[in-house]
């Protein structure tokens, strides 16, 4: 819980894998009402069954048919034009 | 609607990340979009896509002829950051003679500048988004 | 509008960490409101009585302890990044404010960025 008052939803993209330090830290600094978008060896989270996701989350699909995860997308994927929606809509965002 | 202006980062090198790929993939998109790119900086690692003397096996995507081309065929200004540049070796004519350097390697259309156009960047343009390498 | 630089790779490994200072002072240099985050591996920036000679390399130290003086308005390091790589009190360059809780830290700034 923080004390301060939360920021404005935030958009967090993330192309770090599991396992890298920062991948951690990410997923901690998400509060509610953020969205966060898998990016890269981000992806491989969605193999990753030891890593809980928050809902609000998306991966990209061309990063996820690369690394041929598809199957396991329990996220839903998007295409770079709705990343580009995204950022539009969020006037704040951190790429991790 | 009036199109939001972007600066794009990145840091990441070809090759060692897909810094350069991610970028220009969503870059071709904000175009689409109708959306405006004020600037591409490149900083740290990322500066290795400026250089002209990159030469992938022909049948592989070259990334800085890819980058030049789209920065050219849309007027987008573009700038290696110097401090990160000059320490990594890519060089300009003017650095070449300032430094007496055997050559230089500056893929055009990129220029050199300092931080100073980032930080331009993060008070005018309405979004700065980053394209990190893999570290 | 504020911005925040995060540093969290370890120093003298790479360059993320001086790269980062570079766009705080910069920042700062154009008069734009700038703090500097260390966190996880990053925390040990601020380790007193860093000698980096033999490895060819120079020490932040005197850097950090310029920045109030350049217009950088704070430099934060996360509590418990400093625990767990045993750094107390006494072992942080001066200068540095303990944060708690990363979130309000980062609620603080409008930007939020990484060197790398």
């Amino acid at each position: 819980m923080t004390s301060t008052q939360p920021a404005n939803p935030t958009l967090h993209i993330l192309n770090k894998p599991p396992g890298h330090p920062r991948f951690e830290t990410c997923l901690q600094a998400i509060q509610d009402g953020d969205q966060l978008v898998l990016t890269e060896n981000a992806v491989l989270a969605l193999a990753d069954h030891s890593v809980a996701l928050p809902d609000a989350c998306k991966a990209m699909k061309a990063d996820v048919d690369a690394r041929a995860l598809d199957e396991q997308a329990r996220t839903g994927t998007i295409d770079y034009a709705e990343l580009v929606r995204l950022t539009a809509e969020h006037s704040r965002i951190i790429s991790w | 609607m009036t199109p939001l202006s972007y600066t794009l980062v990145i840091t990441g090198a070809p090759w060692s990340s897909q810094a350069p790929q991610s970028a220009l993939a969503f870059a071709r998109e904000l175009l689409v979009a109708g959306q405006r790119i004020d600037r591409v900086f490149l900083y740290g690692e990322g500066v290795l896509l400026a250089s002209a003397l990159a030469t992938p096996p022909s049948d592989e995507v070259n990334w800085p002829k890819q980058w030049a081309g789209f920065l050219a065929d849309n007027a987008i200004p573009a700038t290696v950051c110097i401090a990160s540049a000059l320490r990594r070796g890519i060089i300009d004519d003017t650095e070449q003679a300032r430094y007496e350097l055997p050559g230089n390697n500056l893929l055009e259309p990129f220029g050199i500048a300092g931080l100073g156009e980032w930080v331009e960047g993060n008070v005018k343009s309405d979004r700065v988004i980053y394209f990190h390498g893999s570290n | 509008m504020s911005t925040l630089i995060i540093v969290d790779q370890p120093p003298y490994g790479n360059w993320a960490g001086r790269e980062a200072l570079d766009m705080v002072f910069s920042l700062a240099a154009f008069d734009q409101p700038a703090a500097l985050l260390f966190t996880g591996a990053g925390v040990n920036w601020l380790r007193k009585q860093q000698a980096p000679d033999a490895i060819g390399q120079r020490s932040v130290e005197k850097n950090l302890s310029a920045a109030p003086m350049f217009g950088v308005e704070e430099i934060l390091a996360d509590a418990a990044s400093c625990e767990r790589f045993g750094l107390g009190p006494e072992q942080l360059v001066s200068g540095v404010t303990l944060a708690e809780n990363l979130q309000d830290v980062m609620n603080a700034h409008s930007n939020v960025a990484f060197a790398g």
